[in-house]
């Protein structure tokens, strides 16, 4: 323990993918007993780097250090024997053990060597969820915890396999802000008591808060490490993008129009057959951007495809300028001038074909028009030219396939087309999914150019900060709930935290019925009684 | 220490040439040594094989129409697998569907003796395509209504078709028109001179219709993937069909009319091939269901790949075919094992020539 002030050194680590360099001579020191935040842009490295403490990958050039000895980590056991533990970005759990067993099945070697599995386990588990202060049953089954608990399983995981280093690879993308308190008040135990943690993270207030020293990366390449208590967002942004920034986002200010889009009483199921949305109205004006809150997988998903069409609604109603559009197919959705982009988690998976060209891509939603049996790709590749030069992709041409495209070009070709069928209403979900700074903004940029147009865009999201500071409103989700919409330079981020976590409904807050539009096309006696109690 | 693979980028077809031209080399080597320990001179059976025994043959034109009966089946095979491999759709049922357009067409050569020639082809090719695509179609639908295992379907429809058909060239019946009448013993009829594909006579060699056709379908094919609506559908759904709905297209439909396309363009194989055979047997498909897969994939589904990798495979069994009829002392089956090595030699050869195996290195300069 005692051969040196750092837990952990990395000298010249090279690692390259093919032709691509992921890491170039990275130097980076880790001292006992201390957060570091490894900040980065997206593809700067920060994954690769940390996986190869992890032994997941193997470095191609340079040396690892731990406790001052040179070691050799060649496997994930060697990194659990050297006592680093590493929690992934996604979890990996088995849904029908309980916590106790998702943590002994990794556990080899030393220790219990019975055949059989012994009552004790969950004291053993239990005594160190006591020890940091987690909250967590040992004996509860995973499938029945939420993100939060699965997270604190995976921590209490690596420490019962006996970690001094964790590493943590954005633990915060997931939670709401008050489960991010928590989480970092355990960190801060964690660290009372002696071990050293990375944490990766692009959030910048978050940086501030928790960490000791922040290490930067850039393109692969070691920046600087510098002690938090002597930098600024400010400069921390600088040293990670590698120029000046205008952190600022734009809000523009718009004339707003009738409502264009209005849901009432929608309930959509989920594809396991339960409600993922119970109940729940809004509405959206042209000319604004309506936010979209919620932990992950509250209904927004389910909420994008059903106002796209591609799930079939249960009740409720979805109006148009007016025209109920429940029940229509996507193609007759699409006619009307809704166009949903929808970024899941590996950001190809709907709404691109990721094999095939950009052009191809481009035609993907108008291959159909035009008579004969025979694709249009002359009108396509001019469309593709057109989306490249003004939202400014970088391809070598129009013919290279998507998934070659770098995460923001990806998303910029999504949006590009959806832009060109010059809709009035926008769904869009996660557009900035995993982009880094500087795309992130083109994305806002583009978005806010729509809104100037007098479209209205469903932003649906996970950065609370980007969206109190995009959106007009934002409407939340709790378990498919609505809990209330609220103007966006009106509330805080507690405050959207408590009722993504479902404490706090604000739906029926100073007498009025939230999602529900004053000018509504919809007309129901119900309705109309509650808008008379708030005009009261 | 260790070793990890990384895959190659901008390799040039040249080099892939180069990779499989080596493979080729390995295998032909190992089998040379398995025919110098069967006392056979490797070079001359060799210059068998690559020659298709064409030198030295007093019947070149027969060889070479003998070549196309093998190479016209597997080429439409392959490509039919391909439009379905496209699709993500794995159908693994070449053989069966083969045998059910060969087993239907020839039921209307069996039946319709005076015909006219060219009235009972169309007829037995509508017939064979009918029948496979609407196994085809079927497993399509039991895919897009129950999402059953189009693996497992379209591989047992190739253990009922085959078993069927061994079932009738064994069972000597009245009711079994598919048999001579004049054997006792149970032996396939041949179809009459009307059922026989036609061919247009160059200088004694007989081109067979059934090729002018395949090299017709094989650019139809490329057409249709490349430049149809339909085509593109194949390729969206095959890459994301969660995109391909959420563009609105009809993803059920697209799958079923894909899947009797494929169907039914190995029923016309299996057709074209009874046909030109006149006649069917138990092992009518020589693997061509099988055959194909490895065809098709080799070509990474690329049509004008197919078109070549089928014509250089039908070489090689034909040629090992040849080659090994004329020693005595192996069989047809020193062709099969032959034909095997060298296939997996170019298998290996494509994975070298895609992927490098790097040594991880380790460096002190700290």
């Amino acid at each position: 323990m005692d051969g040196s002030e750092f837990a952990i050194e990395l000298k010249n680590i090279s690692k390259s993918f093919g032709s691509v360099a992921a890491n170039k001579n990275i130097n980076l020191t880790l001292k006992k007993g201390e957060i570091l935040a490894l900040l980065g842009e997206n593809g700067s490295g920060k994954t690769t780097l940390m996986n190869m403490l992890s032994g997941i990958y193997k470095p191609d050039t340079g040396s690892v250090f731990v406790d001052g000895k040179k070691v050799v980590i060649s496997s994930p056991e060697d990194s659990v024997k050297l006592g680093i533990g590493m929690v992934h970005q996604h979890f990996k759990l088995v849904n029908v053990f309980t916590a106790a067993d998702n943590i002994l099945i990794g556990k080899t070697g030393e220790g219990d060597k019975s055949f059989f599995l012994k009552k004790d386990r969950y004291d053993k588990v239990d005594a160190i969820i006591k020890n940091f202060g987690f909250e967590l049953d040992s004996r509860k089954l995973v499938s029945n915890m939420s993100v939060s608990e699965k997270q604190t399983l995976e921590i209490v995981k690596v420490l019962y396999y006996g970690a001094k280093t964790i590493i943590l690879d954005e633990p915060t993308a997931v939670l709401t802000v008050q489960e991010t308190t928590k989480l970092f008040d355990v960190l801060r135990k964690m660290k009372e008591k002696g071990h050293s943690i990375i944490i990766i993270t692009h959030k910048l207030n978050e940086v501030m808060d928790i960490s000791d020293r922040v290490a930067i990366l850039r393109k692969g390449e070691y920046i600087d490490t510098v002690n938090t208590s002597e930098t600024s967002e400010k400069q921390l942004t600088e040293l990670m993008v590698g120029r000046k920034i205008d952190l600022a986002i734009d809000r523009p200010k718009m004339e707003k129009t009738k409502p264009v889009l209005e849901i009432r009483g929608l309930s959509v199921k989920s594809d396991e057959g339960n409600l993922a949305l119970e109940d729940v109205s809004f509405y959206l004006r042209g000319g604004e951007i309506l936010g979209v809150a919620g932990i992950a997988g509250s209904g927004q998903k389910e909420l994008c495809e059903a106002l796209a069409g591609l799930r079939k609604i249960e009740a409720g109603r979805v109006l148009h300028k007016g025209e109920d559009i429940a029940g229509a197919t996507p193609k007759q959705i699409l006619e009307k001038g809704v166009t949903m982009s929808f970024v899941p988690e590996d950001r190809l998976g709907m709404g691109l074909a990721p094999s095939l060209s950009i052009t191809d891509n481009v035609i993907l939603k108008k291959y159909k028009e035009g008579k004969g049996i025979l694709v249009d790709r002359k009108t396509g590749a001019k469309d593709a030219a057109k989306i490249i030069k003004e939202l400014e992709i970088v391809t070598p041409s129009a013919d290279t396939a998507v998934r070659k495209l770098s995460g923001g070009n990806v998303q910029k070709v999504l949006l590009g087309r959806e832009i060109a069928i010059d809709p009035n209403v926008i769904v869009t979900a996660y557009p900035v999914r995993g982009l880094d700074i500087n795309s992130s903004y083109a994305v806002y940029n583009i978005l806010n150019e729509q809104k100037k147009k007098g479209v209205g865009i469903l932003f649906v999201g996970e950065d609370l900060d980007v969206m109190l500071a995009l959106c007009d409103k934002i409407m939340v989700l709790c378990h498919g709930k609505l809990m209330g919409v609220v103007h966006a330079h009106k509330t805080t981020k507690e405050e959207l935290g408590l009722m993504m976590t479902g404490a706090l409904n604000t739906v029926h807050r100073g007498g009025k019925t939230a999602g529900v539009a004053k000018d509504s096309a919809i007309v129901e006696d119900e309705i109309i009684y509650t808008d008379t109690e708030a005009a009261k | 220490m260790g070793f990890h693979l990384v895959r190659k980028t901008d390799i040039k077809i040249w080099q892939i040439a180069l990779y499989y031209l080596a493979g080729i080399a390995v295998s032909l080597i190992l089998g040379a040594v398995l025919l110098t320990s069967l006392e056979i001179n490797a070079v001359d059976y060799y210059k068998d094989m690559f020659t298709a025994g064409l030198i030295g043959n007093r019947f070149p034109a027969k060889t070479i129409e003998n070549f196309f009966v093998s190479f016209v089946p597997l080429l439409i095979t392959s490509l039919a697998l391909a439009l379905s491999f496209k699709m993500r759709f794995w159908n693994i049922g070449g053989e069966g569907q083969f045998i059910i357009g060969a087993l239907t067409s020839s039921v209307i050569a069996l039946k319709c003796p005076n015909m006219n020639p060219f009235l009972i082809l169309l007829l037995m090719v509508i017939t064979g395509m009918v029948f496979s695509g609407i196994t085809g179609l079927a497993i399509a639908f039991l895919k897009t209504k129950f999402n059953t295992n189009e693996t497992l379907a379209t591989l047992m429809i190739n253990y009922i078709a085959l078993y069927v058909i061994r079932f009738i060239g064994d069972t000597k019946a009245d009711w079994n028109f598919f048999l001579r009448e004049d054997s006792v013993r149970p032996k396939f009829a041949s179809f009459e001179e009307n059922a026989r594909m036609p061919y247009i006579d160059i200088g004694g060699y007989h081109l067979q219709f059934s090729v002018i056709f395949t090299v017709l379908i094989a650019f139809g094919i490329w057409f249709y993937l490349k430049y149809t609506k339909q085509g593109y559908e194949i390729s969206v759904v095959g890459d994301s069909s969660k995109t391909a709905k959420y563009a609105g297209m009809n993803v059920n439909k697209i799958v079923l009319r894909t899947m009797f396309i494929s169907a039914a363009m190995i029923g016309l194989a299996g057709a074209f091939t009874a046909s030109s055979s006149a006649g069917v047997s138990a092992n009518i498909t020589n693997n061509v269901g099988w055959t194909g897969i490895i065809v098709a994939w080799l070509s990474k589904l690329s049509i004008p790949g197919i078109v070549v990798a089928s014509f250089l495979i039908s070489i090689l069994q034909y040629g090992c075919r040849i080659a090994s009829a004329s020693y005595p002392s192996i069989d047809s089956h020193f062709a099969d094992l032959l034909q095997g090595i060298i296939l997996f030699s170019v298998l290996a050869a494509d994975f070298l020539a895609n992927y490098k195996i790097v040594r991880r290195k380790e460096t002190d300069n700290a």
